[in-house]
Parts: C-alpha cells; structure tokens; sequence
C-alpha cells in the first residue's frame, strides 16, 4: 500500500518536473500528496533534474530516485498534475483514482503539428515587429521561423543532440534572413528578423527561471538551470556567427 | 531600442502584436486552450508598461522591474481565478519581457571578439534577469487577505 502511494507521489513529482514545473510547486506537491496519502515519515529533495525521496512502511525503509534528463515544457500537464494533487488533498479521490487520473495527466495530447507551425512562424513575426522591424523583416522572420519550425521537427525525429539541434537552427535562421536582402533590397535590417525568428530559441525563460531558482536559495537547481540557459545561448551564437563568417568569406555580405 | 514613435494608436497596435505573441508561445509551451487569452493578456500588459516606461526615459533592467509588478499581479489573479498553477500565466506572460535578445548578442560579441560590446550587453542581459526575477518574487511573496487566502490553495494543514 505505501510502496503505491509512494511510486504514484515520486512519479507525480516527476511529471511536473519533465513538464516544466518548479522545483519549489514539485517539492510542494509530493509533500501535500504524500500527506493526503498517509505516506509515514515522507521527506524528499527535488533538483531541477532529479528527485530523492524516503519514506517509512511496514516493511521498513522505503526510497526512490528518479533522474529527468529532458525537459519539454507542457503546461497543461502540470496544471493537471496540480488539479489531482489538490483533488487528493480535498479527499476526493483515493489511491486507484489518483493513479488513473496521473496516467491521464501524462497521456495529455501535444497541439498537433500544423498549429505548432502557425504558431512558432507568428511567434517569430511578432517578435520581429517588437523589436522594431518593418513589414520586410516581419515577413521574413514569419518564413524563417516556419522554416525552423520545420528543422526542429526533423532533427526531434532523428534524435540529434540538442546542442547540434540549435546550431543548425540559428544557422538556417540567419541564413534565410540573409537571403533575403537582395529581395528586399536598401533599407532591409536583417538582424531584426534574425533575433525575432530566434526568439523560440532563446534562453530567455530558463534564464529568469534561474534567478528565481537563485532568489529562492536552491543554489544547484539555479546553477543547473543557469548553465543550461549559457550553453543554448552559445550554440545559438555558434550557428548565426558561422553563417554570417561563411557568408561573408564566400559572398561579401558585410559582418 | 527601436521603438515606434508613442503615440495611442501605436500602443494599442504593440498590445495586440504582444497579445498575439504571447499566444504563439503559449501554444509553444502547450498551455491549454481555454487559458489562452489570459496568458494573452498577462503578457501584453507586461510588454505595454515595459514599453511606456522606456519611453519615458527608464533604463532597460529598471521598466523591466517596473512591468513585472503588474504582470505578476495578473498572472496571480488569474492563477486565484482559474484554480490553475501561477507557472500557466507567468511562463506565457513574461516572454515578452525576458532578455532572449540580450542574451543572444552577448553570445555573439563574445564569438566575433568584441569584448567592450560583450561586457556591456552581458551585464544588461543579467540586470534585466535579476530585475524581472525580483519583480516575480516581490509580487508573489505578498500575503493575501483572509477571504483570498482561503480560495488559494495551500494544501491541508499539518497535523
């Protein structure tokens, strides 16, 4: 019965974080399930990619650990996982419902791949217009988000390392909004388009996560959180400041 | 920055691109449908006061402080309302807001060696993180009174 309720508590933990949650709302939440459960002498360190937990049973000692390489933000899942820890707390499910129930947060649908598309190519246009681009640079940001959308896809499909994924990706970014500026002729700022295409990429939430991470004094999760945003930042560099070198060295295009 | 000359009409367009933005990277992050405008409207806020204080004459790092009181506060009442983790509208919300760009250039004066531009680019890049951080916390570390206290869940009380 504890060996249950302490696998559904770890591993409704570990669903918020591979979904995107917080370290502090995952330590939270297992605490308050694991209280709602009646889980003896349940303690437990959540790190932005791992969990320890302990508890006491019957039968002695109980512990699990669980290790999340990826994260892949779902919000809706979290929000899930937060409607069935709050549903518990308030006893209105028991330990059968609460794991169907998990299942059913884990088995949430992603948006189907058209809308994801529409949405990043926009994303991309938008952000070019926010930081001050013209019709020309928000449509070509429009394009080459789409055409980053479509890389990620491809690369997520074959399993490429995360790293080579985002170099490929600022670089095909940066080399469509290049190409682009004998279409559009004087007056085309291509680093406009580059940086609002480039938003998706950007590390900017896992940035600010960090700091939170930081002003909440989890130091390791911050610092883990803080590396990764530094080394997305460095691949995504990598890929527009070798196109913009293979660019200039073959064509002229000005640094 | 390059920003459109200020003007009613103009702040009415940026709310709406923002709008239309921050509902781009709430499908992105797989938000559910049905949070989609207040994700919208969190982060347009954000991006509207961010824009009105830099046109008047604040610093980067200190609009940025400025516009996550609010958004904060939004992003908050929608969490109240909707019964929702606060993550759902703040992850959405400041996306406007975080230093994407910043960190970005920084990366790239430091690849193309120009090291004065690196230095100023990286310090700016992490004000405005420590600054919308700051904001973030300050807003969510106030205590609610009673009657929205109760709505807000805290879990059951330790024995």
């Amino acid at each position: 019965m504890t060996d249950r309720a302490m696998e559904l508590v770890v591993e409704a933990g570990k669903t918020m974080l591979e979904n995107g949650g917080e370290v502090f709302r995952a330590q939270d939440t297992m605490e308050i399930m694991a209280r709602s459960l009646g889980v003896q002498g349940f303690h437990v360190y959540v790190l932005t990619n791992g969990i320890f937990a302990s508890a006491e049973s019957e039968a002695g000692e109980l512990s699990a650990v669980r290790h999340i390489p990826r994260v892949r933000i779902h919000l809706g899942r979290v929000e899930a996982v937060n409607a069935l820890s709050r549903q518990l707390a308030a006893g209105g499910l028991d330990l059968a419902g609460a794991e169907a129930a998990l299942a059913e947060a884990r088995a949430l649908p992603e948006y189907g791949r058209r809308l994801a598309w529409l949405a990043g190519a926009v994303g991309s246009a938008c952000f070019g217009y926010l930081f001050g681009g013209g019709a020309q640079e928000v449509i070509t940001a429009f394009f080459a988000g789409l055409a980053e959308m479509w890389l990620l896809r491809l690369f997520g499909r074959a399993g490429v390392s995360k790293v080579f994924t985002d170099i490929a990706g600022a670089a095909v970014c940066t080399a469509l909004c290049l190409a682009a500026a004998p279409l559009w002729g004087a007056g085309y700022q291509a680093p406009h388009a580059i940086i609002g295409a480039l938003m998706v990429l950007t590390p900017g939430v896992a940035l600010t996560m960090a700091i939170r991470d930081l002003i909440n004094a989890d130091y390791l999760s911050g610092t883990i959180r803080l590396f990764d945003a530094l080394l997305v930042a460095g691949c995504l560099a990598c890929g527009v400041a070798l196109t913009y070198l293979i660019a200039n060295s073959l064509l002229g295009v000005p640094l | 920055m390059m920003l459109q000359p200020f003007s009613l009409p103009g702040c009415l367009v940026q709310f709406a691109v923002a709008i239309l933005a921050t509902v781009c990277f709430a499908v992105a992050f797989q938000a559910p449908r049905r949070h989609f405008w207040c994700c919208g409207l969190t982060g347009a806020v954000g991006w509207l006061v961010y824009i009105l204080c830099t046109a008047a004459g604040l610093s980067g790092p200190v609009a940025t402080l400025v516009a996550a009181l609010p958004l904060t506060g939004l992003a908050r009442f929608f969490a109240i309302a909707h019964r929702a983790p606060i993550t759902l509208f703040l992850l959405c919300g400041i996306f406007p807001l975080v230093p994407g760009a910043g960190i970005y250039y920084t990366a790239y004066y430091l690849l193309t060696s120009q090291e004065t531009l690196f230095a100023a680019k990286g310090v700016e890049t992490l004000k405005i993180a420590v600054a919308l951080a700051l904001g973030i916390a300050i807003v969510c570390s106030i205590p609610l009174p009673g009657r929205w206290s109760r709505r807000q869940y805290r879990g059951p009380k330790p024995n």
